[in-house]
């Protein structure tokens, strides 16, 4: 597959209105991520973080609007595409009864990918994640952050273009969490677009750009030095804080 | 400050320390409350016991009753009298016929019995109270493969010859179909296991392990890789059947090594079967999957698919002795289909030949139930 779209990842008035609840999650979504790039899509819980990522992802149907990634339309496309994304959700969503080697074997499996390149990568990231001592241990004896760090090797296993991770960096610990950072560095080098989001404000800062949503949309979007000098704040914490409060009095 | 602390010690301690009711209450009052919450549960508690009881009260309401049954009776004296008796029984159905071709009924299973009361019937009676004979006889061709069967077969006879000459002195000659074929309770209780084997497990492990993705998120992980419904389909399948088929092999080979079961017909035939049926299980449990959001759910469908279809299915009483209104029902429990394969297979030795009829039924059940689970199977996040 040869991209040559400039955008890893771009949508258009998306919206997802979910049938049961009548709940609209998405209210008119227009992201544009450019390949390469870090992007943190920030937000409070409910904001429409995890249903954007499920409908770009082609795991869930939008209500409408149009989504493109790798210059692909989504859900059209989804079979082609999601070969070269990697998604690791909110939940840790692995097998628990599964020993960690044999949950990321499973979906190297699923990938279509061989044994000696499953060996390869399984054991660079082992490396990476720290994780080397635990191979054989079952998901369900780990901690919380190495369920974490197993979920992201799952991810990762088949080498994706584009990776999200939905809230990754929960019950990390800060000195993981930098070297965690120090990687998703090293996966930019080689092209790899990343997606994150995260209710921690000062994660985001890290990103190339970042994205603040409210109510399923975009209310302010930039790098992090130009949202703080726009909103005259410190930390994206103040901004995230101020935008917060116009929109509770909007609201009142 | 001394004093004071004292006090306060005082307070707290007896109402921390001592066993508390509110304590109990809160847990119990909890419970009550999370379980109101799931309406499935209550409709399904209030509704279930009823059902239960009803469909047991109705299936084993007494003895076996109703069986078909063949009879010759070439004596028109006493032997009418003893066919009056016989037509009088519930626990047999009458129909007139020769002995010769009763016995390739029997053996065919349209019919349980066939009895002949030989033309000298009466004769010989008179003459055994003359004393020159010391027994008449009746003969009886049966199917000796259910003991319960058996059992409500020759107690009819002898009911019947009981009321209409006193009994004495008569021969029952009992001759077994299916090469003599004969079985304990232990023997005939092997294709039923096979049978809960393959609907109680197959359908409640297949559930509780679907379901279980579906509260791990891998699920809904899944949606956003390569894999397509149907190859997830076929992967459940394929694990399951090597579950169900280890489970039946186990079985069979517990069952003829260790307590010396039989098995009457073709072993190969014995377990393509119960891969087919085991399939349509496999696929029902795909389906069914569908309608639960947890495992207590999942264990619901226990109560509501096992138990009835042992029940109507026919393996604690023949379906033929269900009440006409409740007979139609075993049509459509996969289980009836079942039994008469298990059991005509290992009990009776039959194959193909006489229950090409099962297997097509079960083939289309299997179809069915392919249908509604590909139909079902999502390939994407509930909307």
């Amino acid at each position: 597959m040869t991209i040559e779209t400039e955008y890893a990842i771009e949508t258009q008035d998306l919206v997802k209105i979910y049938k049961t609840g009548k709940v609209q999650a998405v209210n008119g979504l227009n992201l544009r991520i450019k390949q390469g790039e870090i992007y943190a899509l920030i937000g409070a819980n409910g904001s429409g973080k995890t249903t954007s990522l499920n409908m770009i992802s082609g795991a869930l149907f939008p209500t409408s609007g149009s989504i493109k990634v790798l210059g692909y339309p989504i859900p059209a496309k989804r079979r082609l595409i999601t070969n070269y994304i990697g998604l690791a959700p909110q939940e840790y969503s692995i097998y628990e009864d599964l020993t960690l080697e044999e949950n990321v074997r499973f979906f190297s499996r699923i990938y279509g990918m061989n044994k000696s390149e499953f060996e390869t990568k399984f054991t660079e990231l082992l490396q990476i994640l720290r994780l080397e001592e635990k191979r054989k241990t079952m998901v369900k004896n780990l901690s919380g952050g190495m369920k974490r760090r197993t979920s992201i090797a799952c991810s990762l296993i088949h080498s994706p273009k584009i990776v999200f991770f939905d809230e990754a960096t929960v019950g990390v610990d800060p000195v993981l969490r930098s070297f965690f950072w120090d990687y998703f560095r090293s996966l930019q080098d080689k092209g790899v677009t990343l997606v994150i989001t995260s209710h921690v404000m000062d994660e985001a800062e890290r990103a190339d750009r970042i994205g603040l949503m409210r109510a399923g949309k975009l209310i302010a979007e930039g790098t992090p030095e130009e949202l703080k000098k726009k909103h005259n704040a410190e930390t994206v914490e103040e901004i995230f804080i101020k935008l917060s409060e116009g929109e509770v009095i909007n609201e009142e | 400050m001394k004093n004071k602390m004292k006090s306060t010690e005082k307070e707290f301690q007896p109402k921390n320390l001592a066993f508390s009711m509110r304590r109990v209450m809160a847990i119990a009052l909890r419970t009550i409350n999370q379980f109101r919450r799931d309406r499935r549960t209550v409709a399904l508690l209030s509704i279930v016991p009823i059902v239960i009881m009803l469909i047991f009260g109705l299936a084993f309401s007494g003895e076996v009753i109703n069986l078909p049954v063949l009879i010759d009776n070439q004596d028109s004296g006493l032997g009418t009298l003893i066919v009056d008796n016989l037509v009088n029984d519930t626990r047999v159905t009458l129909t007139n016929g020769t002995y010769e071709d009763g016995i390739s009924q029997v053996e065919n299973g349209n019919y349980y019995a066939v009895i002949l009361i030989p033309s000298n019937f009466t004769t010989s009676i008179l003459e055994m109270l003359a004393g020159n004979l010391t027994s008449a006889q009746i003969f009886i061709y049966l199917d000796g493969t259910k003991p319960t069967i058996r059992a409500s077969l020759l107690g009819a006879l002898r009911d019947a010859m009981e009321n209409a000459i006193g009994g004495n002195g008569v021969r029952v000659v009992q001759t077994l179909a299916f090469g003599g074929a004969e079985f304990s309770g232990l023997d005939t209780g092997i294709p039923a296991v096979i049978a809960f084997v393959l609907i109680f497990l197959l359908v409640i492990v297949g559930v509780i392990t679907l379901i279980r993705e579906k509260i791990q998120g891998t699920q809904d992980r899944l949606y956003s890789t390569p894999l397509r419904s149907s190859e997830r389909l076929l992967g459940y399948v394929i694990g399951l059947l090597l579950i169900a088929t280890i489970m039946i092999a186990l079985v069979l080979i517990f069952g003829v090594f260790v307590f010396g079961a039989k098995v009457q017909g073709n072993v190969f035939l014995l377990i393509f079967a119960a891969l087919l049926f085991g399939m349509a299980h496999v696929f029902l449990a795909v389906f069914l999957a569908n309608f639960a959001q947890n495992e207590l759910q999942a264990i619901q469908f226990a109560p509501l698919t096992a138990i009835p279809s042992m029940a109507l299915g026919g393996l604690f009483v023949p379906t033929i002795s269900l009440p006409a209104w409740l007979y139609p029902v075993s049509y459509v429990v996969p289980l009836t289909y079942g039994i008469n394969l298990f059991e005509g297979i290992m009990l009776k030795g039959w194959g193909f030949k006489e229950l090409w009829l099962d297997f097509t039924v079960v083939a289309v059940m299997c179809l069915i139930f392919f249908i509604l689970a590909v139909i079902t199977v999502r390939d994407r996040m509930r909307d």
